[in-house]
């Protein structure tokens, strides 16, 4: 490719020498009157000369139709298109002349500018040359950190704003992210095969409004409009306990992908999938932890996780159900019983079945019971330098605790000796 | 037996160092608070301990839930827990409530109010033909498993021969290194010994952490301990601090320190103004119980045990029954003659009852009208 790049500059420098040549044949001609006239034909026209720049740039550069649907002329090896004429100012050339009027003002204070010939800038062509190399590179699109999504420059896990109105009504407060944003191939009558695009995206307030959209256009932007659209159109509310968590652990499952979701304390934080993270942002969920088992299909897993949050019962509800007044246990609390709520009618001891499921979370879960895995010890832990690991840290263990007491006490790291046998002071520097 | 052997002039440095340090410190202090301890004539236990007082100190605890059972970050808990939930029915809540409320009075558990310990002189013996057989005195230990703190055998060998028990200071020390007790300290804390930044502490309202603090490292009846706790109490009366320790295990003793010295004045105008009479009269009983100076004692004394199993008021009340209002008056008049008869702060506390007979009449009559109104009357 660098060769034909080579021999494109070779070709172009030519038809300058070609000008050059006439004119000194021309001068020639005038001085030596006819002298070394010839018969034989100068070319003066060539490709070059009659075609366009953008004619000459695509010779170089297209790419069969059959080429371009195998992916050829992308990526690192690709041409790029160069604009020759960048950094070219007209008035300014190879030989540096001063054009008074053109690359000069005609009068410089009560002076009037002659034209003339300048000292030649030798490091003029080493510039354009550099700068015309520069638009070859091949530029990642760069993002800020806070605009970055889930990788790179891509777009899932990006905002894209706010819903777009809906005549009046504005969705204040709202934020849309990217799930998934991915390009189809579908046939068609006439066309054949050709590429669509499909988004999913979530949106939200953060204060219990959420919902989903899908979108499908030609272009990935107006996909991604079209979805963001739509999700506004698909809202649903959900209650958020104590403004922080949902109300009880559930599970929840759409077509292979079963996901186990699990109410957390406050400041426990998101422990998800990204995808689910997104939504529970969107919603103003805080505090939970989900584990996806099965399919990993994105669209399942969202579908899945609305699902369940829907299917969810508020405390009220499940005291209706169990007739039994519910009773929250928090351990920074000392475990004091706080009836979160209390049914209209309350079932005694005898009226409870002796098979009837009471614990919290088996209910909650519909009596289906999570794997826990056994924990394996850690690969290093049955190896024997971990023993002397442990032998040799042994005396260390409570020695960070005592150099803090040390200084709360003394003020730095001393020894109790160090009263009746103080050290030496060492000089500093003098 | 366990041989602990101290050079005997550091000792008596370090001992020195310190006694000068607390009598510089105290003389030096800006708020000019005078710690009294219980070291009278008088012992506060017997008083402190009788049942009688002990109910009334607890009601006017008045101990509010949210407030026993906040949360808490002292409970060793490096991150919050998940939540845990039950399906009760009506008989095992009140069996939940009621374990609550066992686990409400051992965190209402009030420290105990004595007297400042003697100090102990005795010699065990004398024996001349040890003189001089060491510069340094030695420590004897009984580490026997099981036996209380306070009856362990600690004796000292002094480089005279004498052999006598331990003083509290090294009794305390030693069995702090042979049993230690968590969050006891052998030296005393910077907070406590550093006057600077125990008044930071009390200027920043920190009252229920110095206090409990000082629960931890000293004994009851420790002069160190009557001394700091004497002088959270008067920064806390002298700046009307009261809410900030109601609902915890301090207000007890606090309340009972201010009986105990006469000064209990400024926490009955605070009753009076925030409107709760019935727990001004709780606390005339006290008096009475402590010092037995007021002059309609029988009034009280008849009242008392009728206010005691009534709820306790944590927020004004809505509407009133008839016996509340009856009540209610019995407490006022009974108020009224404490103060033209015992009290020290006559002007103010007469304005604030004023300004409480005013918004209760007025409690009264909305709460008659509704009654009437609701065709009940």
């Amino acid at each position: 490719m660098s060769l034909k790049l080579f021999s494109l500059r070779h070709l172009f420098k030519k038809p300058i020498c070609v000008t050059s040549n006439q004119t000194t044949l021309y001068q020639n001609n005038v001085v030596s009157n006819l002298t070394n006239f010839s018969t034989s034909s100068i070319a003066c026209v060539n490709f070059f000369n009659k075609l366009p720049a953008e004619k000459l740039w695509k010779s170089v550069t297209s790419v069969s139709n059959a080429g371009a649907k195998k992916g050829r002329g992308k990526g690192a090896g690709r041409i790029r298109i160069r604009d020759l004429n960048r950094g070219q100012v007209i008035g300014v050339g190879k030989i540096n002349m001063l054009w008074p009027g053109l690359s000069a003002p005609v009068i410089r204070g009560r002076e009037l500018l002659k034209q003339q010939r300048l000292p030649d800038d030798p490091e003029r062509m080493e510039k354009l040359i550099k700068l015309r190399d520069s638009m070859t590179k091949f530029r990642r699109l760069k993002l800020s950190p806070i605009e970055r999504g889930w990788s790179g420059a891509r777009m899932p896990g990006r905002s894209i704003g706010p819903p777009d109105p809906i005549g009046d009504d504005e969705f204040t407060g709202f934020d849309t992210k990217v799930l998934q944003l991915r390009s189809l191939l579908i046939m068609k009558g006439t066309l054949g095969r050709t590429r669509n695009y499909q988004a999913m995206v979530v949106t939200g307030n953060g204060q219990g409004l959420a919902g989903f959209g899908f979108g499908k256009a030609k272009e990935a932007t107006a996909a991604l409009r079209k979805a963001k659209n739509r999700a506004g159109k698909k809202l649903m509310h959900f209650d958020i306990y104590n403004g922080h968590t949902i109300f009880h652990d559930f599970f929840t499952a759409f077509g292979k992908s079963k996901i186990f979701v699990q109410k957390k304390n406050e400041g426990y934080g998101l422990c998800c999938h990204r995808a689910i993270k997104e939504i529970c942002q969107a919603i103003g969920i805080k505090d939970l932890r989900a584990k996806v088992e099965g399919s990993n299909n994105l669209q399942h897993i969202v579908k899945a996780f609305f699902i369940g949050l829907l299917q969810q019962r508020t405390h009220q509800q499940l005291a209706e159900e169990k007739k039994l007044h519910l009773v929250e246990y928090k351990a920074e609390n000392e475990y004091y019983p706080t009836v979160v709520a209390s049914p209209s009618v309350v079932r005694t001891k005898e009226e409870i079945p002796k098979d009837e499921t009471l614990d919290f979370i088996q209910y909650v879960m519909n009596d289906k019971v999570i794997l826990k895995r056994k924990k394996f010890p850690r690969f290093y832990e049955t190896m024997p330098h971990y023993d002397i690991f442990l032998k040799k840290f042994e005396r260390y263990r409570n020695h960070e605790k005592i150099r803090l007491n040390l200084k709360v006490e003394y003020g730095e790291v001393k020894s109790f000796l160090n009263d009746k046998y103080p050290e030496e002071k060492v000089e500093s520097e003098a | 037996m366990s041989l602990f052997k101290l050079f005997q002039k550091n000792t008596k440095n370090v001992i020195n160092h310190y006694n000068n340090l607390q009598i510089t410190a105290i003389s030096s202090r800006k708020l000019s608070i005078l710690p009294s301890i219980y070291d009278g004539e008088q012992d506060p236990g017997p008083k402190f301990f009788s049942s009688g007082v002990q109910a009334l100190l607890k009601r006017l605890t008045r101990p509010d839930f949210a407030k026993v059972f906040r949360k808490r970050t002292n409970s060793n808990l490096s991150v919050l827990r998940t939540p845990k939930y039950k399906f009760l029915t009506d008989e095992e809540l009140k069996a939940e409530m009621s374990k609550a409320n066992q686990t409400a009075a051992r965190l209402l558990q009030m420290p105990p109010v004595v007297k400042v310990h003697e100090p102990i002189n005795e010699v065990l013996s004398k024996d001349p033909a040890l003189v001089g057989y060491d510069t340094s005195k030695y420590l004897f230990t009984d580490i026997t498993f099981g036996v209380p703190n306070e009856h362990r055998l600690i004796v000292e060998r002094n480089p005279d021969g004498t052999l006598q028990n331990c003083d509290h200071d090294t009794r305390k020390r030693l069995n702090q290194i042979y049993f230690p007790m968590q969050g006891r300290k052998v030296r005393e804390p910077i907070m406590f010994a550093d006057e600077e930044k125990f008044n930071g502490l009390l200027e920043a309202e920190k009252y229920e952490y110095i206090l409990d603090r000082a629960c931890i490292q000293y004994e009851p009846d420790e002069p160190n301990y009557q001394k700091i706790t004497s002088i959270t109490y008067q920064h806390v009366d002298m700046k009307t601090n009261f809410n900030l320790l109601r609902s915890t295990r301090h207000f007890g003793p606090l309340v009972f320190y201010l009986t105990w010295h006469q000064s209990m004045d400024n926490l009955m105008l605070e009753l009076l103004q925030s409107g709760i009479v019935r727990e001004a009269v709780l606390l005339m009983g006290l008096r009475h119980a402590i010092h037995e100076d007021i002059t309609n004692a029988d009034e009280v004394n008849v009242l008392v045990p009728q206010i005691l199993p009534t709820p306790v008021q944590l927020t004004k009340p809505e509407t009133l029954s008839e016996e509340d209002i009856q009540m209610d008056n019995k407490c006022v008049d009974c108020i009224a003659k404490y103060i033209t008869n015992n009290s020290a702060m006559k002007s103010q506390q007469e304005l604030a009852l004023q300004g409480f007979r005013e918004d209760y009449q007025q409690l009264v009559d909305l709460s008659r009208g509704l009654k009437k109104a609701h065709g009940n009357a």
